[in-house]
């Protein structure tokens, strides 16, 4: 196939390319982070006929994690496409139709069912762009629900975030919170790229899962974008900072309010997106207060937690008086609860280090 | 004043379930149609929708317990 016939398939449409307001101010509509989701989706697929979703259970169960929730009411079953339980036929799916121009948004289920379809992700869905020399784009959205905290056990319950952001060729958005989780979802589907966007089960504010207040939030009711690649400072603090993401951001805020009653004043940094990684606000952020803990949820070694403070070193060598991460270990996340809380990045873990560093010389 | 009830979920109208979030707060003007509230029963969640324009006044904290049919709020 001749590059020029690739071109004639790229069906990019107009409203596509209209900006949208980044980051408008929130208003006072309050909205769960699951609602927030649906609600940026609903709205690319009224402007865009070329958007549409697929995976299992997306389509009457409303996604089970409620990440597409009445989506079929209003788009019907032919853009709301309930697959079968096959990730290699039904991501390769996306792909294809991404390649010509759709701008699919395709759930993997739980992100730890990522080894029986990896190949379409990342040898497919990631490299399509670099091998066709820029001539095709792939401009779809990964979806997939990461974390524990609720005892769903080892194949069910990791963040795994690091694992994709290691892997050339995928953006990757974690976002926290309903604002958030809005307008990345809306900067996704617009965007040209392949996206992954990971959503922790926790952060969802579902009715059956013990949830952070942060978890409901004010939204507008405007469409808009939270720009791919731009961490947000939530908390300003002079004392340390803490560097987190998804979860670990209400764990680290709720730590941060606490100890603020005690003198000690914390500066938090969400990074909402892992690819690419804002390294210059972290880096900025630490040169300001030389003390660094990283929270993250994700396995310790070999990932998020080590290259946030890689870019800290390598552009502030000299900055850093103490440096800590709280991460999960490396080990299996258990199911049974005392077990599975050992190992989370919890509260209490996540206070204990940040005493340890306000108090370090 | 209008009662914003919980609503009915089971078969037999008589099980009882959780107001699990409020997306308003107490004395916030609310609309007709407006998301005010998530409730769950058995594992099945419910939007409830505001019944009236008014002022709202919550009867049920968040994540305690209704009956169906009971009144969560109240609208003036």
């Amino acid at each position: 196939m001749t590059t020029a016939s690739h071109e004639t398939a790229q069906r990019t449409t107009e409203p596509t390319r209209a900006p949208l307001p980044v980051e408008p101010d929130p208003g006072t509509r309050r909205l769960s982070t699951a609602k927030a989701m649906v609600e940026a989706i609903a709205q690319q697929m009224r402007s865009n006929e070329e958007v549409f979703v697929l995976g299992e259970d997306v389509g009457a169960y409303g996604g089970i994690f409620s990440s597409t929730t009445g989506l079929l009411d209003e788009f019907g079953p032919d853009r709301v496409r309930d697959t079968p339980i096959s990730e290699t036929a039904f991501i390769g799916l996306a792909t294809g139709a991404a390649v010509e121009g759709m701008r699919p948004i395709v759930e993997l289920m739980f992100v730890d069912f990522f080894g029986v379809c990896m190949d379409q992700i990342y040898n497919h869905m990631a490299k399509i762009h670099f091998e066709s020399g820029g001539n095709v784009t792939v401009p779809m959205v990964l979806t997939t629900a990461t974390g524990g905290g609720y005892s769903d056990g080892a194949q069910h319950s990791q963040c795994l975030w690091g694992t994709f952001a290691h892997l050339p060729g995928m953006k990757v958005v974690v976002p926290a919170t309903p604002y958030d989780a809005k307008g990345l979802m809306t900067a996704a589907v617009r965007c040209d790229d392949p996206v992954v966007y990971m959503f922790h089960k926790g952060v969802m504010g579902l009715p059956w899962m013990a949830k952070n207040p942060r978890s409901v939030g004010p939204v507008p009711e405007e469409e808009y974008e939270v720009p791919i690649g731009k961490a947000k400072v939530v908390r300003e603090g002079t004392d340390l900072t803490i560097v987190t993401v998804s979860l670990s951001l209400h764990h680290s805020l709720d730590v941060a309010e606490k100890l603020a009653g005690e003198g000690i004043d914390a500066e938090v940094i969400d990074l909402r997106t892992i690819v690419p990684l804002d390294r210059e606000a972290i880096a900025a952020s630490v040169s300001k207060t030389k003390r660094l803990l990283v929270v993250d949820e994700d396995y310790q070694s070999f990932g998020l937690s080590g290259e946030v403070i890689a870019s800290v070193v390598e552009r502030e060598p000299t900055a850093l008086t103490a440096v800590e991460r709280v991460c999960t270990p490396d080990v299996p996340i258990p199911y049974a609860h005392d077990l599975e809380y050992a190992v989370l990045p919890t509260r209490d873990r996540i206070e204990a280090a940040v005493r340890r560093l306000a108090g370090a010389k | 004043m209008t009662e914003v009830t919980f609503p009915s979920m089971s078969t037999g109208g008589c099980g009882t379930g959780v107001v699990a979030t409020w997306f308003v707060t107490e004395g916030e003007a609310v609309h007709t149609d407006q998301l005010i509230a998530e409730v769950a029963m058995d594992k099945v969640d419910a939007e409830v929708l505001a019944p009236a324009d008014g002022t709202i006044s919550l009867e049920v904290a968040e994540g305690g317990e209704a009956a169906e049919g009971s009144v969560i709020a109240l609208i003036q």
